[in-house]
């Protein structure tokens, strides 16, 4: 039954192309570096597109090669000791804050500061809201370790948050006592 | 905490792909699909003129080797034919030798 479901290279790219680029965008930090992992991530699709058997599969097939690709970037960039949201804000000259509201800049600031392995699990459950589960198959993990990563990332990035944006919470605090 | 996981999902909601991507991503599945098929024509023909090169030198090789026997064997029978000549001529003189002798006795 699988097999009646005949793929459609630009369909794929069409629905998928703003999660690959975001999962890439948000694992290395670099809008350029993402540009070119999505690219590359969508012509391995291409390549491999007589084994893909349903569109779930291209879609699971996609996200897995995707934070493949971004920690194989991370890992060269970090031979190469690069601060990669350094290198966003200055190389690309993207403000974050331009696009967002300033805690949701700063959150992704923070999530750039984060362990690799509590940033994939935070970006896969929070961007694309999936359950532990999905996200240990997509990162080849147990689930434990996906849960531990989760809760680790969770708490780390709040504590972050709360150190980063006193103000706003402060502001929030205000609002709600108001 | 759920306020914050509230915040972590409006932080990070999907973000538009560049308009570029998918142009670049079309023209370099257009430019290599053509390219790969004429590769894989490349080495077809490499392939053939390989199979064909190598059919023909082993022909070759084979026809010479005729040729070099038959070469040989004619000598051999040119040689036989010139010894089997040389010796009836020897006969014949030793027989007249002979004739000449017995005449004389």
């Amino acid at each position: 039954m699988a097999h009646d479901w005949q793929p459609d290279f630009e369909q794929l790219v069409d629905e998928h192309q703003s999660m690959v680029f975001s999962l890439a965008w948000r694992m290395t930090g670099d809008r350029g570096l993402a540009e070119e992992i999505a690219q590359d991530v969508f012509l391995q699709l291409d390549r491999h597109l007589g084994k893909i058997e349903s569109a779930a599969h291209a879609c699971f097939w996609l996200r897995r090669v995707t934070m493949s690709r971004s920690a194989d970037a991370l890992r060269r960039r970090v031979v190469r000791g690069l601060d990669l949201w350094v290198e966003m804000e200055e190389h690309h000259g993207i403000s974050v804050v331009e696009r967002t509201s300033p805690l949701g800049a700063r959150l992704e600031q923070l999530l750039a500061t984060l362990p690799e392995s509590q940033r994939a699990a935070l970006v896969l459950r929070y961007q694309e809201d999936m359950t532990p589960e999905e996200i240990a198959a997509t990162l080849q993990a147990p689930v434990a370790t996906v849960k531990s990563n989760l809760q680790r990332g969770l708490k780390l990035l709040r504590a972050k948050a709360e150190n980063h944006l006193k103000e706003y919470v402060r502001g929030k605090e205000y609002a709600r006592e108001g | 905490m759920e306020e914050f996981e509230q915040e972590l999902r409006q932080a990070f909601e999907r973000r538009p792909a560049p308009t570029s991507l998918k142009r670049r991503l079309m023209e370099s599945r257009r430019t290599r699909q053509p390219r790969s098929h004429a590769f894989r024509l490349q080495r077809l023909a490499a392939a053939i003129l390989l199979t064909a090169a190598l059919g023909g030198g082993l022909v070759w090789r084979n026809r010479e080797e005729q040729r070099k026997g038959e070469a040989a064997r004619q000598q051999v029978l040119t040689a036989l034919r010139i010894t089997n000549r040389a010796l009836n001529q020897m006969n014949t003189q030793l027989a007249a030798h002979g004739r000449v002798q017995r005449q004389g006795d």
